[in-house]
């Protein structure tokens, strides 16, 4: 043992666990940005990652294709029952949308908290080690991508941008555990929206929480929550998903609703970041930005 | 060309690994199933195992720093498990026979290792709330079985390439 244990070698042992320590503190902090090195290295790193990603998709999707024409049949006779009712509500919202534009002329409204810039993006790798609720994108500052951005799929919102380098960002998924990590949500359906902030997932059931629900509001399990647009970052009405569970929270006072996600999180490939066109707040979208930087 | 075989072979597997995790998690009856791939981890223990620690424990600090600033950002985490089991197995392989079962067994028994240090680093930072027993069970097992098929159909292979490099090593000495 004394021979393993050699001065030299305790020592070196040592500043290792010293450095390994601060290393890890230093990046544990709550950084906004990357620094100088960190940039380079995620960027060349994302190059090559894009190079073996692109075949993974071509893989995956050959197997989707594959699988969607097994279901074909299907598919093809739920979707004739559906049409009809599709002819009606398309007729709905065309009569309803110029209706909107008109009334928005005559009040004199121009910027909507609903208009956002899509910005067509691809999957280059997911967190492997999966501890982590990450995805990174192969598109960064130099396409317009900033911190905070929402990310969605055809289906729904999945995350949010939590860092960004000129070619590459990453995506913090909204099933993550950070207790940070909130989105200012609201509940549709009923008289009027109900707003919440979605904060926090349960691991078990894999459902969000959407807490902060005023006690006197009466909520309906099925009704379909969205993005409230309040919080400063994402656009208005970005589906998130769907109320399975009512109860109260912790403390008594406010409502807790479970919320099952649209977005299906496994098998990520094309997302789309959301620009907003109204001016952003700095901050998370919590709506608390102002307050976080007074303190 | 040969001489530089093992950065490049270690290189591809760094890229496949993410590429590898795009379909995990598994869904099963309900049930998710987290398959982590380690190709990274088991080749630089075959290459401690077969040609040397030192030699692996540089390329892991390397590609532990890549993986740590790529996708965790926690830096100092892969950087430095992935050079300590190195180090481990090169300690353990100094006094066993050193034979392709034993290393297989080798490097199965540090990758679990491997995969509850992270798990207990994650509980301790409360990054994840998952409790042991499901740990055990959707994660662990899921990943020692999906990895040791890996192990089993590559692992002659990364034996003869390694083989290969330090029959060439010695040559080039001599």
């Amino acid at each position: 043992m004394s021979r393993f244990f050699s001065n030299k070698r305790l020592i070196l042992l040592m500043l290792g666990v010293i450095l390994l320590v601060a290393l890890i503190s230093y990046s544990l902090r709550d950084r906004d940005n990357v620094s100088f090195p960190e940039q380079i290295i995620k960027d060349t790193v994302g190059a090559g990652q894009s190079l073996f990603s692109g075949p993974a998709h071509f893989v995956t999707g050959i197997f989707d294709n594959v699988d969607s024409l097994l279901n074909t049949y299907k598919e093809n006779q739920h979707l004739k029952g559906r049409l009809e009712e599709f002819a009606a509500v398309q007729a709905e919202v065309t009569d309803l949308r110029s209706e909107n534009g008109q009334l928005k002329e005559i009040v004199g409204k121009e910027a909507d908290l609903r208009d956002y810039n899509p910005i067509q993006s691809t999957v280059i790798a997911r967190n492997p080690d999966q501890w982590e609720e990450k995805v990174i994108l192969n598109k960064g500052e130099t396409d317009g991508v900033k911190l905070n951005m929402a990310v969605m799929t055809a289906q729904g919102l999945i995350g949010k941008v939590s860092l960004v380098t000129d070619l590459t960002s990453t995506v913090e998924l909204i099933s993550t555990q950070n207790p940070n990590y909130r989105v200012s949500a609201m509940v549709i359906g009923g008289e009027e929206g109900v707003f919440g902030l979605i904060e926090g997932y349960d691991a078990e059931r894999r459902e969000l929480l959407l807490k902060r629900i005023d006690a006197e509001i009466e909520l309906e399990v099925g009704q379909q929550v969205v993005s409230s647009g309040l919080g400063g970052i994402f656009p208005k009405g970005l589906v998130i998903g769907e109320i399975t569970e009512i109860t109260i929270d912790e403390f008594g006072l406010t409502k807790l609703a479970y919320v099952k996600p649209a977005a299906d999180f496994t098998l990520l490939n094309h997302v789309m970041i959301a620009d907003r066109e109204m001016p952003e707040t700095d901050g998370e979208d919590n709506g608390a930005a102002a307050e976080e930087e007074g303190s | 060309m040969i001489r530089y075989i093992l950065p490049l072979i270690a290189l591809v597997l760094f890229f496949l690994e993410p590429v590898f995790g795009l379909f995990s998690p598994l869904q099963l009856d309900g049930d998710y199933y987290y398959i982590v791939p380690r190709f990274l981890l088991m080749f630089l223990i075959f290459v401690t195992v077969y040609y040397d620690a030192k030699h692996a424990m540089f390329y892991g600090l390397f590609f532990g720093l890549l993986y740590d600033v790529f996708f965790i950002d926690i830096i100092g985490l892969y950087s430095f498990l992935y050079p300590m089991m190195c180090l481990i197995a090169g300690y353990i392989v100094k006094s066993v026979h050193r034979n392709l079962v034993v290393a297989t067994f080798l490097t199965l028994v540090l990758t679990a290792l491997f995969e509850f240090m992270l798990y207990l680093f994650f509980s301790f930072i409360s990054m994840t709330s998952m409790p042991v027993n499901i740990f055990l069970t959707s994660r662990l097992l899921p990943t020692m079985i999906a990895n040791s098929l890996f192990l089993v159909m590559l692992g002659w292979a990364f034996k003869s390439v390694i083989v290969a490099r330090l029959i060439e090593r010695e040559n080039s000495k001599a």
